[in-house]
C-alpha cells in the first residue's frame, strides 16, 4: 500500500514537473528595466501597453523592474559589462557609451513608419537606428498671464518679446518684488543652460550652433560674446532667482506656480508631469493661469524662430538578447497612433510616436497642446541638448559654466569663452 | 620538559598544515578577494584602457594625461585645503568642548550627548539639513543675518564658489566635532591623578597647567585624531555628492568626486583613467601620512 502511494505521488510530481517544464518551454520572458519609477503618468502608460501586448501575445511575458534614473543608470553599467542586462532597458540619446560599445541592437526592423523622422534621426548612430524614441519636448517659455497683465504688458501675435521689451519686463518685475524667471540648476546638469543655449542657438542658427557645440567653431567668436553680454544684461538686471545654483528642479516648479510665485519658468514641455498633478503632490493651483510665450528675441539673431527639440526617455535593446523576435514585436507594440495619443492624453508631453493631438479628449491635454501647437508654429528646430551633442570634457566644463556658473553671475563672459575654448 | 620549540627543530612535532590552512583559508580568501585582487587590478587598470570586452595597453598615457587634467588638479587643491583645515578645526574646538565638560560645567551630561549626536547622523541626512540651513531664501543663517541687520552678508553660500567650500568645511567640523570631543573626554578622565595634583601644588597656573601638562599628556591622543581625520577628508564624497556634486565651477570637486564622474558620468566606460586617478591619489594619501607621521616624530604611539 505504502509503496503504491508512493508510486502516486511520483508519478503526480513528474506530470506536474513535465507540464511545468511544458508551459516554461511555450512562455519566453523579455526581461524590462526603465526608469520613470516614481512618475506615475509615465509609468501607467509603458505597464497599459505591456498589458495589451501580453493579451495580444499569450506566449510572452515582460518582466519589468522600475528605478529611478540615476540607480537605472549605475545597474546598467555593471550589468552590461557582466553580460547581464536586460532584453530592453530605459536609454536617452546622449548615452552614445552604449552605441560606441556594440551593446545596443540595431532596430531597423521596427515600423519606423510611424516614428516622427525627426525623432527616428536623433537615434540614429552608422546609419542605423537604436532606439524607440517615446519622450520628446521642447523649452517652452512659461509665463503667468495675471502677472503679466499686472504688469501692463500685452505679448505680440508672434509671442515673442523683443530684447528691450524683454529686458523691460524683468525691471518691471523685479521693481515689484516679482521673481521675473524661476531656474534652477540644483540638481539636472541641463535646466540651467537653456537660458544660454537657447540665445546662443538663436543667435548663430542651427548649422553654427551645431558647430559650436561639435568644437568647430570658436568661442570667441563675436556672435558668441554678443550673446552671451545679452544674456548676462539679464542676468544682472535680477532675472533668476537668488536660489538659483541650488534650486532643484522640482522645486523650480513650485516656485513658478505656488511659492513665491514667478513671472516666467524655462523649462521642457514636460512642465505637465509635474505641474499637472493634483496641488497637494506639487501640481499648480487648479486655476493658475498658464501661458507659453516664445523664448524673447536675441539681440542681432539669424534665427529667432529657431528652438531646441530634444528626444528624452526612450526604450533600447540589448544587442545579446536571446529573444531578438520577441522584443522586436514587443517595441513595434508602441508604434501604433492609438499608442502615441494615448502617451500625450495620460502624460502630456510630446512623443516621438506619430500621433494627432486634435483627437485629444482631455481637455486640460487638448488646451495644452494647442498652446504648444501656437508657440511652435513655424519652429526651426535644433535637435537634442549641448549635454547630448557634447561628450568629454567639453561636456563637463559646458555644465560647470554654462548650467551653473555663468547664469549665476559667478563668472564673466570672458571667463566662460576662455573655459570652453580650452575644453576642446 | 622538552620545548614545543625544541621538538619543532628535532623535527619531533609534525606542523599541523591542515589546521592551519582551515584557520588561515577564510580569511586569506577573504582579503585576496576584497582587498589584494582589487588593488592589484587597480594597478593594472591605470596602464590600459578599460573597456567592456576589450582592453588596450597605453602604457603610462593615463598619467601623462592627469599630469595636464586641470579638473583634477582643481579636486586635488580643494581636497587638501578641505584636509588641512578640518582637523585644525575640529580638535581645537573638540578640546575646548571635552574641557568645559571635565571641568563639569553646568549640563554637562546633556551637551555631552547634544555636541555628540551629530556623528550619529549619516552624511545623506546632514547634508539635507545644511542645504536647508544655507537656503538663501529661508535658511536659518541668512534669516539670522537678516534679522541683525547683517542683511548684506545673506548669500546662497553653496552657490558662490567663493563660499562653498567654507561651508562644506563648516559642515564636517560641526559633524566630527563630537566623536573627537568624546576620544578627548576619554583621554582626559585617564589623565594620572597625582601629575595633575603636582602641578596644582606647585602653584601651577591653568593656562600652564593646560599646555605643559594636559595637553603634553594627551598628545597622543590629539595627534591620532588630526591623522584620523585627515585621512577622512581625504577621501570625502557623500557630503559633496549630496549637497553641490562639486559645483559651483568645481569649487567643491574633490578626487573622490572626480574619479566617480570619470567612472560614471562621462558617458564612457573606460575604467582606465579612474583607475589612474585612484592609484595617484592612494600614493598621496600614503606619502601625507608618513609625513604627518614622521612630522609629529610619534609614530611608536600612534594607532591608526
Amino acid at each position: 500500500m505504502k509503496s503504491q502511494l508512493l508510486s502516486v505521488f511520483a508519478g503526480a510530481a513528474f506530470a506536474w514537473g513535465a507540464l511545468a517544464a511544458q508551459a516554461a518551454a511555450q512562455t519566453k520572458e523579455i526581461t524590462f528595466w526603465s526608469h520613470w519609477a516614481a512618475e506615475w503618468p509615465k509609468r501607467n502608460f509603458v505597464e497599459s501597453a505591456i498589458a495589451d501586448f501580453e493579451a495580444k501575445n499569450p506566449g510572452t511575458k515582460v518582466k519589468a523592474t522600475w528605478y529611478e534614473k540615476n540607480a537605472l543608470y549605475a545597474a546598467l553599467k555593471t550589468a552590461l559589462r557582466a553580460g547581464q542586462a536586460p532584453d530592453i532597458f530605459y536609454a536617452e540619446p546622449d548615452q552614445v557609451e552604449y552605441l560606441e560599445n556594440g551593446f545596443l541592437l540595431d532596430l531597423s526592423e521596427l515600423n519606423w513608419d510611424a516614428v516622427e523622422p525627426w525623432a527616428k534621426e536623433v537615434w540614429t548612430y552608422n546609419g542605423k537606428p537604436y532606439g524607440l524614441p517615446i519622450e520628446a519636448w521642447t523649452v517652452e517659455l512659461y509665463y503667468n498671464k495675471k502677472m503679466l497683465d499686472e504688469l501692463g504688458v500685452k505679448l505680440p501675435e508672434n509671442l515673442q518679446l523683443s530684447p528691450d521689451a524683454f529686458l523691460d519686463v524683468v525691471k518691471k518685475a523685479k521693481a515689484k518684488g516679482i521673481t521675473p524667471m524661476s531656474l534652477g540648476a540644483g540638481d539636472r546638469p541641463f535646466t540651467g543652460a537653456q537660458l544660454v543655449h537657447e540665445a546662443l542657438l538663436k543667435k548663430l542658427g542651427v548649422e553654427d550652433y551645431s558647430k559650436l557645440l561639435a568644437g568647430k567653431l570658436q568661442w570667441s567668436d563675436p556672435r558668441v560674446v554678443e550673446a552671451l553680454t545679452w544674456v548676462r544684461s539679464l542676468t544682472d538686471a535680477g532675472l533668476l532667482p537668488a536660489t538659483f545654483t541650488t534650486m532643484k528642479l522640482a522645486e523650480s516648479h513650485i516656485y513658478f506656480h505656488t511659492n513665491p510665485g514667478a513671472l516666467t519658468f524655462l523649462n521642457g514641455s514636460f512642465y505637465t508631469s509635474r505641474a499637472f498633478n493634483p496641488v497637494d503632490k506639487g501640481g499648480q493651483p487648479a486655476d493658475f493661469p498658464l501661458g507659453i510665450m516664445q523664448y524673447p528675441a536675441v539681440p542681432g539673431a539669424v534665427c529667432n524662430e529657431c528652438r531646441t527639440i530634444t528626444v528624452g526617455g526612450s526604450y533600447v535593446a540589448n544587442a545579446e538578447t536571446e529573444h531578438k523576435a520577441e522584443v522586436i514585436k514587443f517595441l513595434n507594440s508602441f508604434l501604433t497612433p492609438d499608442l502615441g495619443n494615448r502617451w500625450l492624453e495620460n502624460v502630456k508631453v510630446q512623443t516621438g510616436i506619430k500621433s494627432d493631438p486634435s483627437q485629444l479628449k482631455d481637455k486640460q491635454a487638448a488646451e495644452y497642446f494647442a498652446m504648444i501647437a501656437k508657440t511652435n508654429a513655424g519652429t526651426k528646430y535644433h535637435f537634442g541638448l549641448p549635454i547630448q551633442v557634447m561628450s568629454g570634457k567639453p561636456k563637463e566644463v559646458f555644465t560647470q559654466v554654462f548650467n551653473n556658473a555663468f547664469p549665476a553671475g559667478n563668472i564673466s563672459v570672458e571667463d566662460a569663452i576662455k573655459e570652453m575654448e580650452a575644453a576642446y | 620538559m622538552p620545548t614545543f620549540r625544541a621538538n619543532l627543530l628535532r623535527g619531533g612535532v609534525r606542523q599541523p598544515w591542515g589546521t592551519i590552512v582551515a584557520f588561515l583559508l577564510p580569511a586569506i580568501t577573504f582579503y585576496v578577494a576584497l582587498t589584494a585582487y582589487p588593488a592589484v587590478r587597480t594597478i593594472w587598470n591605470s596602464f590600459h584602457k578599460v573597456l567592456p570586452r576589450r582592453e588596450e595597453f597605453v602604457g603610462i598615457a593615463n598619467y601623462s594625461e592627469l599630469i595636464q587634467d586641470e579638473i583634477f588638479w582643481k579636486a586635488v587643491r580643494n581636497t587638501v585645503t578641505w584636509a588641512s583645515v578640518s582637523p585644525v578645526i575640529e580638535v581645537t574646538v573638540a578640546l575646548l568642548l571635552a574641557l568645559a565638560l571635565y571641568a563639569k560645567v553646568p549640563g554637562a551630561r546633556f551637551l555631552r550627548v547634544a555636541w555628540f549626536t551629530p556623528v550619529l547622523m549619516s552624511y545623506i541626512v546632514v547634508g539635507i539639513l545644511w542645504m536647508w540651513i544655507y537656503n538663501y531664501d529661508w535658511g536659518p543663517l541668512n534669516v539670522l543675518l537678516r534679522a541683525i541687520g547683517l542683511g548684506k552678508f545673506a548669500q546662497p553660500w553653496l552657490g558662490s564658489p567663493d563660499t562653498a567650500l567654507a561651508s562644506l568645511i563648516v559642515v564636517t567640523s560641526w559633524m566630527w566635532v563630537g566623536f573627537n570631543m568624546v576620544v578627548l573626554l576619554a583621554a582626559l578622565h585617564s589623565l594620572p591623578k597625582d601629575v595633575v595634583e603636582a602641578a596644582e601644588l606647585d602653584n601651577c597656573g591653568w593656562l600652564a597647567k593646560l599646555v605643559f601638562v594636559i595637553i603634553s599628556l594627551i598628545r597622543a591622543t590629539l595627534l591620532n585624531l588630526v591623522v584620523l581625520s585627515f585621512i577622512g577628508k581625504m577621501k570625502i564624497f557623500d557630503l559633496v555628492w549630496i549637497t553641490t556634486k562639486g559645483n559651483p565651477l568645481w569649487s567643491t570637486e574633490t578626487v573622490s568626486t572626480y574619479v566617480y564622474k570619470r567612472a560614471f558620468e562621462w558617458t564612457t566606460f573606460d575604467l582606465g583613467y579612474p583607475s589612474t586617478i585612484a592609484m595617484v591619489w592612494f600614493v598621496i594619501v600614503l606619502g601625507a601620512v608618513l609625513l604627518l607621521t614622521w612630522l609629529f616624530r610619534m609614530r611608536e604611539k600612534l594607532e591608526y
